[in-house]
């Protein structure tokens, strides 16, 4: 057997990740509905409504565009998959996707995947990554994502 | 990025095969040496302070980042269906081996385990080997944006010069954020942990690296 040698690509040599806030959305969710699947308790949750606010957009969450789609696993982590669509005040259309872990000790984070119009005001966050940072009420009917660009 | 003809392929399709065995002779049969394993210091597996960000007002909660490994992955075939300007355009670029190293994880790319099976963003799917013999599924999905120079903090990017102007000063950013499923033991963090990851690619031969990010 070999040794591993730790390489020579040091990667300090790679500009480390600029977190930027960008802006938060506080979302307004229906009561969470579970049901036992092979896959653990899946969670749904109806988004109603939502606001978003920043200094570059100012938009709401279309109501009833999606919601949480979350499995509670054996270890209590809560996998979460959100889908749901924003209309900004200018009208552009965007789509929000989130994929993250909600865990018992209050760590809610998630990585957030937005798609809108290529000729848009918001064309920026096309295939940019958004860091999440999420806070729940503790009747889990709002949540409050925080976005930050990993520029 | 168009289909090569197959006189074209077979060529370069050796020369990343080159690229790629060389790696995965010197990663066959790894072990971590002690002090490697340690992360001791002046190794490159030293733990990095975490680094918080904050939001421009006080109730905005602070994000912070701080390194947990990094991977070196050799590519070897690289095939495309269709084309990438066309809807149905998908690449497959199979990961030949690699390795592992930083403060939380060390090991390597099991060799010949998966692939970026890319559309405009990547969606790669491979297996890594911790130094404990662990296997741990990595499900990466990546996405890049060019920009006409470096970013700087406080100012905004500004989109690449149309062709036919020069893009010798474009900067390509490269993020990937994976998602892990590892085995229950020393390695369970990764299964509740949010990632980001920076990446760039490297010549010589031609291979990327990774820095990994655990989400605080």
């Amino acid at each position: 057997m070999s040794d591993f040698v730790v390489p020579e690509a040091n990667t300090r040599i790679l500009n480390p990740i600029d977190l930027e806030y960008a802006f938060k959305l506080t979302a307004h969710y229906e009561p969470p509905q579970e049901s036992h699947t092979p896959k653990g308790t899946f969670r749904y949750q109806d988004i109603v409504s939502g606001e978003v606010s920043g200094a570059r957009i100012t938009a709401t969450v279309y109501p009833n565009s999606g919601g949480q789609y979350d499995t509670v696993r054996a270890d209590h982590v809560r996998d979460v998959d959100a889908h749901f669509m924003v209309k900004a005040d200018n009208g552009e259309w965007l789509y929000f996707e989130h994929v993250g872990y909600r865990r018992p000790d209050g760590y809610y984070r998630a990585i957030a995947y937005i798609e809108t119009d290529l000729k848009g005001a918001y064309e920026w966050m096309n295939n940019t990554t958004f860091v999440v940072t999420a806070k729940e009420s503790a009747d889990q009917r709002e949540v409050v994502f925080y976005y930050y660009v990993a520029n | 990025m168009s289909a090569p003809s197959a006189g074209d392929e077979s060529i370069s399709r050796r020369t990343f095969l080159g690229g790629a065995t060389a790696g995965a002779v010197a990663l066959s049969n790894l072990r971590l040496s002690p002090a490697a394993a340690a992360g001791a210091p002046g190794s490159n597996n030293e733990p990095l302070p975490p680094v918080w960000f904050d939001g421009p007002d006080p109730g905005i909660p602070r994000a912070g980042l701080r390194w947990a490994f990094s991977a070196r992955v050799f590519f070897a075939d690289r095939v495309m269906i269709n084309t990438m300007d066309s809807p149905a355009g998908r690449g497959y670029t199979s990961v030949g081996g690699g390795d592992i190293w930083g403060p939380r994880l060390q090991g390597r790319v099991l060799p010949h385990s998966g692939a970026d099976y890319y559309k405009t963003t990547f969606t790669t799917y491979y297996m890594l080997q911790a130094s404990d013999g662990a296997l741990i599924f990595i499900h990466n999905r990546g996405t890049m944006r060019r920009f006409a120079g470096p970013y700087e903090r406080g100012k905004p990017l500004l989109p690449p010069p149309p062709p036919p102007a020069k893009q010798d000063g474009v900067y390509t950013r490269f993020r990937a954020t994976p998602v892990f499923t590892a085995p229950f033991g020393p390695h369970d963090w990764m299964n509740h942990t949010v990632f980001v990851a920076n990446s760039a690619r490297q010549a010589h031969p031609d291979h990327t690296v990774f820095n990994y990010y655990e989400v605080l």
